[in-house]
């Protein structure tokens, strides 16, 4: 018998486990839409073969005494029609089951992934793997012998490769768990040969090390009431999923007018839509957004496994001025002060300590489990909205001329968006727990108003709209 | 593809009112890039209340029997009905939740089964039937029947053998009984440890890296 090898879940996966809920089971999914209906034998065939590439894939979640692992199995994925709402759960306690889904509808592939297993960066690199896979069985006449020799993205299929894409590798220990000076060899030592694939500010809300937050949260977000947004739950606690698909060279002029990137444009925008659908903030006037950051662009790493931080924005209503220029500026340069390698890994260190102190270690995971639900539950108190954009996708051709918009949908505990770029489309899918979309209609409204074309696609979720569907 | 006037947003799939602002559309549809998904409803919800109401009313009625007087006059064959149900009902409600991992759920019944046995002996006035003969019977053939088991169902070695280890050395607490003389006749026991050194021995010959490799990943800080 050969011994499954196994490795500790990193630092920022654990609190996936004690945060899902079952409105919010912690599943992201990454779609690609491509130019023809999908083949699901071709695409079977395409899976194979990026599955051998991504040994991470590969492991099943299982408990231990103290902290969750990973371990590598057996099992082989299998492509189906989607037949499940839109990031359906994943991941079940006791059952040794994959931690992700490939699976197809219409013209699309679409990849779901229980969060502790990979983060969004993780996710694209082996979507794309995929698609370039697919795209390769599709048109095999497009593809060169040179195509066919290399790895997709440029990456070469060493052996070592193999192993960022395996289960050995967490970046949280690599870089943060050591002494500084030590970190700076070992990241110029890595970033020859791991050159970082996308950058830009990638996938996910979510709370790890928004507890880190705090000790430098802001100091004027003290004292004030933070707006939450209520709803009704949908009827079988499905996420809501709402796909708004632009053209990002109209969304890119307006972000530039105001002289804000991309996401703090989007970020702006949802606060006001929040707040135009609200009826009235009231007392708690203070909206804030949980950013993730995708850590590879600063630490680089290849390893498909977790590597973010989440930073929070926040805008308070009502004192000063709140024009829609004075919430870009403002929310500009609370990110530009929370984003640097310096703040960022300042405060990766202050967790990675708490994580390794022995009296910590020694306490039962059912326990941490217990105690980090409920820190993330305090944690959620404190935000309104959580936003992540993946940035531009760029595939290498010829996959790339083939493929569509992509889109990524983030099951959500709270209204939420995530955008992605390709093929000069720009994909905002909004997800919530709740069924109201008042706050995507003002979204859409500041859009459409400012001549942007939004086509929208709404998944049913209510007993009505079901039945609008028909037979 | 549809069109809200009032959102001045396209639409993608077959609607006939705008889902945002419920206003009517014009334009044709075109086919939804998202399917329509049944509602469904977990039973999970229901499972775990009916768990915990069970849970609750079992241990109750385990405690209920010590407000009754103790020995075999008590209430008689009604306190062995009354206890028969409820242990029933513990194991194979146990058994059920614990069914994909055989030899997790083995150890789970061989301490409940023995506990039940113990306490309700202690209720019906300490004759020491269920250190004499239960619990080593129940150990005997948990670990017969983990052996059985694993090898007719292929269980995966990483899978049982933190477990089955575990049952083994719940068959050697039976020597206890013997040096403490809680039991009025020393043989089931004393085949209940032989069998349980036997099997230890042969753990340790064939499965003893598995075990530290099992032990060090469940085990490790």
């Amino acid at each position: 018998m050969t011994r499954h090898t196994w490795v500790r879940l990193d630092n920022a996966s654990n609190i996936f486990l004690a945060a899902r809920s079952e409105a919010d089971p912690k599943v992201f999914r990454l779609s690609a839409e491509m130019d023809h209906l999908i083949d699901p034998s071709l695409l079977q065939e395409a899976l194979d073969i990026t599955y051998e590439r991504y040994p991470l894939y590969h492991a099943v979640l299982r408990s231990g005494i103290f902290w969750y692992y990973l371990q590598d199995s057996d099992l082989s994925p299998v492509v189906t029609v989607d037949y499940e709402h839109t990031c359906a759960p994943i991941y079940q306690p006791d059952r040794r089951t994959l931690l992700f889904r490939v699976v197809y509808f219409r013209k699309r592939i679409i990849l779901e992934i229980f969060h502790a297993l990979s983060d969004g960066t993780g996710a694209l690199w082996f979507l794309t793997d995929l698609v370039i896979e697919y795209t390769r069985l599709r048109y095999p006449d497009e593809f060169t012998q040179l195509d066919t020799e290399s790895d997709v993205s440029g990456r070469s299929v060493s052996e070592t490769a193999e192993q960022e894409h395996g289960l050995t590798v967490d970046s949280f220990a690599k870089y943060f768990r050591k002494p500084s000076r030590k970190v700076t060899d070992s990241a110029a030592q890595f970033a020859g040969h791991a050159a970082p694939v996308i950058s830009g500010i990638l996938a996910r809300d979510l709370s790890s090390s928004d507890k880190l937050n705090a000790p430098i949260r802001s100091p004027h977000s003290s004292g004030r009431k933070i707006y939450r947004v209520k709803g009704t739950r949908t009827p079988d606690n499905r996420t809501r999923a709402v796909e708004l698909t632009m053209p990002v060279s109209q969304v890119l002029a307006l972000a530039r007018a105001e002289g804000v990137s991309l996401t703090i444009y989007l970020t702006a925008l949802f606060f006001e839509a929040i707040r135009l659908s609200s009826g009235g903030l009231g007392e708690a006037n203070t909206l804030t957004a949980s950013v993730p950051v995708n850590l590879r662009q600063f630490f680089p790493s290849t390893s498909p496994r977790n590597f973010f931080a989440t930073t929070r924005v926040e805008h308070t209503y009502g004192e000063g001025k709140d024009d829609f220029t004075t919430i870009c500026q403002e929310l500009e340069a609370q990110f530009r002060e929370k984003v640097t390698p310096q703040a960022l890994e300042a405060k990766l260190r202050r967790f990675i300590r708490l994580e390794r102190m022995p009296a910590l270690r020694i306490v039962p995971r059912i326990l941490k489990d217990v105690v980090l639900g409920l820190g993330n539950r305090t944690n959620n108190r404190g935000l309104t909205v959580a936003i992540s954009n993946l940035g531009l996708v760029r595939l290498p051709e010829p996959a790339d001329s083939h493929l569509g918009r992509m889109l990524l949908q983030v099951s959500a505990a709270r209204p939420q968006f995530c955008s992605v770029s390709h093929a000069g489309m720009l994909a905002v899918c909004f997800t919530s727990p709740f069924t109201e979309l008042g706050h995507v209609k003002e979204f859409v409204r500041m859009l459409t108003s400012q001549q942007v074309e939004v086509t929208m696609a709404v998944a049913r979720v209510t007993e009505e709209e079901l039945v609008g569907a028909g037979p | 593809m549809k069109h809200c006037p009032d959102c001045s947003v396209d639409i993608e799939g077959e609607w006939t009112s705008c889902p945002l602002c419920g206003a009517p559309l014009s334009g044709t549809s075109t086919p939804s890039p998202l399917p329509a998904i049944p509602l469904s409803f977990s039973r999970r919800r229901v499972f775990r209340v009916l768990f915990f109401i069970s849970l609750a009313v079992i241990l109750a009625s385990f405690l209920a029997q010590l407000l009754l007087s103790h020995g075999s006059r008590g209430i008689g064959t009604l306190r062995s009905v009354w206890l028969g149900v409820s242990a029933m009902w513990l194991v194979v409600m146990m058994a059920f939740r614990k069914r994909r991992n055989i030899a997790k759920g083995t150890v789970y019944l061989v301490v409940l089964i023995s506990l039940v046995c113990v306490y309700w002996d202690y209720l019906t006035g300490w004759h020491r039937w269920s250190v004499t003969y239960a619990v080593p019977a129940v150990c005997t053939f948990s670990i017969i029947a983990l052996m059985i088991a694993t090898w007719a169902m292929h269980v995966e070695v990483d899978e049982h053998v933190v477990y089955s280890g575990l049952t083994v050395l719940f068959g050697l607490v039976p020597i206890v009984f013997v040096i403490f003389k809680w039991v009025t006749t020393p043989l089931p026991s004393a085949g209940c440890v032989l069998l349980s050194v036997i099997a230890l021995l042969y753990l340790q010959a064939t499965k003893w890296p598995d075990v530290r490799h099992e032990l060090g990943k469940r085990l490790h800080l």
